[in-house]
């Protein structure tokens, strides 16, 4: 009984650590807002917050599909690469066997499920830690994407009504917005209110524990690395729509944005805690930086820079009040020492 | 909990806020506004074009313009689209760019264009109607005139050559070879190209290619090495076979890599053209544009402290290429 209310005591602090965490977010995201806006006059118009969504869609997308794999204590890096190959995949299946648009995206939708299953597989079956397994897969369909392509075939020319969806508006808004909206939706309900979500977590918290529960871990495993790789593919159809061109170097290093957008939005990089509403807000607080410093005139360079310093306050901010009370416990118990008799 | 709530919902509404004011349109009317005109590299950190922007930077300096300069420092092929539409939503004058991507960043230029922002291209052309001008900053026949001359007169008009190039399927390494050889058969009958070796763009590769030529061709009296990291590494192949002064080295490169072969002699000459000139042409054509100066069907194009330049079709022409030699080459630093 004791175990089990301490176990309760935990989630409720970690709980009450992660709301705390999300409002120094939003806090850090108004003090962007404001300072850009006051720095750049064009920075708040309603253009810019478009461009903002549009440029950090595939990253958005992957930032979210980041979530569960990380909270099960796992990582993907081989996200970016298969975004390479799905784009490269899309452009193939679209120009060279002739196929139309939406079947050729269908091919890219499976590329992306097959190399995430690749990755399930490698991790579950052999046994391998998801960092060594991705890591190779992150040269692999890279190295693959490079060989289809031979590093200098670009395909190009996509029709308009194509073109559209990563460059025009649809209902006024960018017309990836209402599917990035539908998928940030349905992974916040896979994560937070359903029991697949739950056991996630406890996944994250304690692979054996976990087992034990009669939590069929394989299974669930398979199936974030799969939708991790379903989510390169469409992320790679947005690229492509949004640039009109599919090269294999599409997605170079969006897995390192993806997994800061994640950290910075609170998830835990050892898994079992983290919020997908924390991850949009890193994922946001990152994009605005990287927008506004334009507006504002600043060297783009700063950017990095910046991001990492906002990772560190970011995350010194959520875990400092619950610091601060230990040490004013501390320092009380030094002046009256009958505090510590037990 | 209760309060962080509250937190939440205030926050969001100062961040709701800080949005509405500013969603108004600009207004118009501070006054006489600087003309803003936006540079884009491939690369920021790139010697060639650090160079280009200092010749950027005076041009701008003399015009009065407001300079942007921005341009990817990863290797992430949609950085340029993304600088692109952020410099439309600043609502800059003008675009210049060096495109990395012929067709991704055409997109993004011609919606640039849409937007009545005026769009040139230098040192890499985009697809045609998604610029006004290019910037030209050397035409195949300038720069196989040019290398074709230089090796005549270092070989004194007759003897063996050797090029070295990055691949022997790149469009425009095949086209300057077509140049060199046009300018050979007409001008300089004598000299007589005996090998024609890829190099992968890679400095070792060149080097090792250059050391085969040298011991498989002892009549040779030259190396041409067309690609840039191919200069350096052929002469440090005659440097190391210790046939300086003998086998002639000159190539098409920066002037930074090969200074020291050329101040010990091995490098003869290397060719370009002045890379500060190109941004500083640039900047003036852009600006030129924008206040109307510059018109589709122009035959010549004056350039501030420069002066008179052709424009061959919707090609602004930097003009022939320059030799860089032991005379001159401490003056550039890129």
């Amino acid at each position: 009984m004791k175990g089990a209310s301490r176990s309760v005591e935990c989630w409720t602090w970690s709980r009450r650590a992660l709301a705390r965490h999300e409002t120094a977010l939003l806090l850090v995201l108004a003090v962007e807002f404001i300072a850009f806006n006051a720095l750049g006059p064009r920075f708040g118009t309603t253009d810019n917050l478009f461009d903002i969504l549009r440029h950090s869609c595939e990253i958005g997308l992957l930032a979210l599909v980041m979530t569960p794999v990380i909270l099960t204590g796992g990582i993907d890096l081989s996200v970016g690469s298969l975004l390479g190959l799905c784009a490269i995949g899309f452009g193939k299946l679209w120009r060279d066997v002739g196929l139309p648009i939406p079947l050729a995206a269908a091919g890219a939708l499976a590329i992306g499920a097959a190399g995430g299953a690749l990755n399930g597989w490698l991790i579950t079956r052999l046994r391998l830690p998801p960092l060594i397994v991705t890591l190779g897969t992150f040269s692999l369909f890279r190295g693959l994407a490079e060989a289809i392509t031979r590093g200098v075939d670009t395909f190009t020319n996509f029709p308009a009504s194509f073109l559209f969806w990563g460059q025009e508006r649809w209902l006024g808004v960018p017309a990836q917005l209402p599917l990035f909206v539908v998928v940030a939706l349905g992974i916040w309900l896979l994560v937070h209110a359903t029991r697949v979500g739950r056991s996630l977590r406890a996944m994250g918290f304690s692979p054996e524990g976990a087992l034990y529960a009669g939590i069929p871990v394989a299974r669930r495993l398979a199936l974030v690395y799969v939708l991790a790789g379903l989510m390169a593919g469409l992320a790679a159809i947005l690229y492509v729509a949004r640039l009109g061109q599919a090269r294999a170097d599409a997605g170079t290093g969006y897995e390192l944005f993806a997994i800061t957008a994640v950290v910075l939005g609170g998830t835990s990089i050892f898994g079992g805690r983290g919020t997908v509403h924390g991850t949009l807000l890193g994922t946001a607080a990152i994009a605005v930086l990287n927008n506004g410093l334009v507006h504002a005139r600043q060297p783009r360079e700063l950017a990095g820079l910046l991001t990492g310093l906002l990772l560190i306050v970011a995350l010194s901010l959520s875990v400092l009040p619950e610091r601060f009370s230990l040490w004013r416990k501390a320092l009380r118990r030094r002046h009256n020492p009958a505090d510590t008799a037990p | 909990m209760k309060a962080a709530h509250s937190l939440h919902l205030l926050l969001g509404v100062v961040l709701l806020a800080g949005c509405q004011r500013s969603a108004e349109p600009p207004s118009q009317a501070d006054a006489p506004r600087k003309i803003t005109i936006a540079l884009l590299p491939k690369s920021k950190g790139n010697a060639y074009f650090v160079s280009c922007k200092k010749g950027a930077d005076r041009a701008a300096r003399e015009l009065g313009v407001e300079l942007l300069f921005d341009g990817p420092t990863d290797p992430d092929p949609a950085k340029q689209n993304e600088i692109i539409e952020n410099w439309i939503t600043l609502g800059v004058d003008a675009i210049a760019a060096a495109c990395e991507n012929k067709e991704g960043i055409s997109t993004a230029l011609r919606k640039a264009r849409a937007r009545g922002i005026r769009v040139i291209t230098y040192d890499a052309d985009a697809l045609p109607e998604a610029r006004e001008f290019f910037v030209n900053q050397a035409t195949p026949e300038g720069i196989g005139n040019a290398l074709m001359d230089e090796a005549a007169r270092l070989c004194g008009g007759e003897g063996e050559f050797a090029i070295i190039t990055a691949s022997l399927t790149a469009a425009n390494m095949i086209e300057w070879q077509r140049c060199i050889e046009a300018r050979r058969a007409t001008r300089h009958p004598n000299m007589r190209m005996v090998a024609l070796r890829p190099c992968d763009d890679l400095k070792d590769r060149a080097q090792a290619e250059a050391t085969a030529l040298l011991s498989a061709y002892p009549n040779l009296k030259l190396i041409m090495a067309i690609c840039s990291p191919a200069v350096p590494g052929a002469a440090e192949a005659v440097k190391q076979a210790g046939k300086a002064g003998r086998v002639r080295v000159i190539g098409l490169g920066l002037p930074s890599e090969n200074r020291r072969y050329v101040k010990e002699g091995v490098t003869d000459t290397v060719i370009l053209w002045k890379t500060e000139d190109l941004g500083y042409l640039t900047v003036h054509a852009a600006h030129a544009l924008v206040t109307g100066r510059l018109k589709a069907g122009d035959k010549t194009f004056r350039a501030g402290a420069l002066g008179e330049f052709e424009i061959q079709g919707d090609n602004i022409v930097l003009g022939e290429p320059f030799a860089f030699t032991k005379d001159n080459i401490d003056q550039y630093d890129f």
